[in-house]
């Protein structure tokens, strides 16, 4: 499949329903999403969580206000080898300068590869390898669209707080997710270090594992949420680290992770306009638990 | 047309697929009695699991152990006639102490979960 192909709207939707398609032709035990023992670690928004599993996020909305830009984006991963999953990303991009026309346009397809290295289940913790491709030349140069292409070796990590002792019991809902990923731009561009964590608190983890402390809905299924997302340039000038900070709340249902977050400048370094972020993550091994929730090849 | 057709086809499919296929899911703890992490005065009878789904009897179990790790239930899991998200264990009469409840289950849709609570004995 050439992805260069991929320059408009049209004919994104026509390959992705194919895939779509074509990956609903396997079927056979289905597995879950993001476990480890015991521990549900939820899709974060900001930074990639590190599983190699079948996941759909659509539509994550991204908004802010001054200069306006609003981004829509659509993400799907499936796991192909037991533990090995692929990924495309695609944004659709609506900038809206002050005083100026509003331009719009898809932003650079990106493709990602992810292997679950490790998993140690009585302490909750996983490492993945993998590597994310940002094709350049797919998208639109007219919302500045690099047309270089730039690829970023990343690790993933993910470790829960259920092994904590009895004394700190209710810190055990606590867990952190992070990526490390270096850039490799094809063209003299700084190379950057990106590099960001998720901590959260799971009350649907409280409930189940710790104390049941009757927590009514809708909180008993929220996760509230803080992820840091940074980036470091290492040379040609690429000046300071610069990243956003971003509280929010998952809410999770059996079907479905509704998460949104405020995206708030971590320095002056990283501008100065509070955004918002938006997600449905649609759990599609739940949904349709025949096509989805086990890789296409072994089991 | 044509092209309008073309464009659609992935959310006509989509939208096909979500009519066609039974919703399941993976199956949650809901609540239990002894709630989790509870003080209870005295010994109950029984270990009962409510889940978000309805379980497959064969791939599901419940084990309830002492503070060493000794099984202390009578081993005779089983769902609720009425209520297959519902699995039950008996107990003897137990001593004061702390206890843990080890669970296994499967959905009706093969998808795996696990997980654990303990309970007091005042």
């Amino acid at each position: 499949m050439k992805f260069t192909a991929l320059k408009n709207g049209g004919d994104w939707l026509a390959i992705s329903g194919a895939v779509f398609t074509a990956i609903g032709l396997g079927t056979s035990a289905a597995q879950a999403h993001g476990f480890v023992g015991d521990r549900f670690f939820p899709p974060t928004i900001q930074t990639d969580d590190p599983f190699a599993v079948d996941e759909l996020a659509f539509p994550t909305v991204t908004a802010f206000q001054n200069p306006g830009e609003t981004d829509v984006s659509f993400s799907f991963s499936k796991e192909i080898f037991p533990k090995f999953a692929l990924a495309f990303f695609e944004t659709y991009v609506n900038l809206a300068p002050e005083g100026m026309p509003s331009v719009g346009g898809f932003d650079n397809l990106s493709l990602n590869a992810k292997y679950q290295l490790l998993e140690n289940v009585p302490h909750e913790a996983i490492f993945s390898v993998g590597l994310d491709w940002d094709v350049g030349g797919t998208g639109a140069k007219k919302i500045g669209a690099d047309s270089a292409n730039l690829f970023t070796p990343t690790i993933y990590f993910g470790k829960g707080f259920g092994d904590l002792p009895d004394a700190l019991k209710y810190a055990r809902p606590f867990a952190l997710t992070g990526t490390v990923g270096e850039e490799l731009p094809t063209r003299a561009d700084p190379n950057n270090l990106d590099w960001g964590f998720a901590l959260e608190y799971n009350l649907p983890y409280l409930q189940s594992q710790v104390k049941d402390i009757g927590l009514p809905e809708p909180f008993k299924h929220m996760i509230p949420v803080v992820e840091f997302a940074f980036s470091t340039p290492e040379n040609r000038g690429g000046g300071p680290t610069s990243g956003t900070i971003n509280p929010g709340i998952l809410y999770e249902n059996n079907y479905f992770q509704i998460g949104a977050e405020a995206i708030i400048p971590a320095n002056s370094d990283s501008g100065s306009q509070v955004g918002a972020v938006f997600q449905i993550q649609i759990y599609i091994d739940d949904i349709w638990p025949k096509l989805f929730g086990h890789p296409v090849f072994g089991e | 047309m044509k092209t309008n057709l073309i464009q659609r086809w992935p959310l006509i499919c989509a939208l096909f697929l979500v009519l066609q296929s039974p919703a399941w899911a993976h199956a949650f703890l809901d609540h239990s009695d002894p709630t989790v992490g509870s003080t209870v005065t005295n010994s109950p009878r029984e270990v009962k699991i409510w889940f978000t789904q309805e379980l497959e009897p064969a791939f599901s179990s419940v084990q309830v152990q002492e503070a060493q790790g000794k099984e202390v239930d009578k081993k005779d899991v089983h769902l609720d006639e009425k209520n297959k998200s519902l699995l039950i264990v008996s107990l003897p009469k137990l001593v004061p102490g702390t206890y843990t409840v080890n669970w296994h289950v499967v959905s009706v849709d093969t998808h795996r979960m696990q997980g654990h609570f303990e309970f007091t004995i005042k």
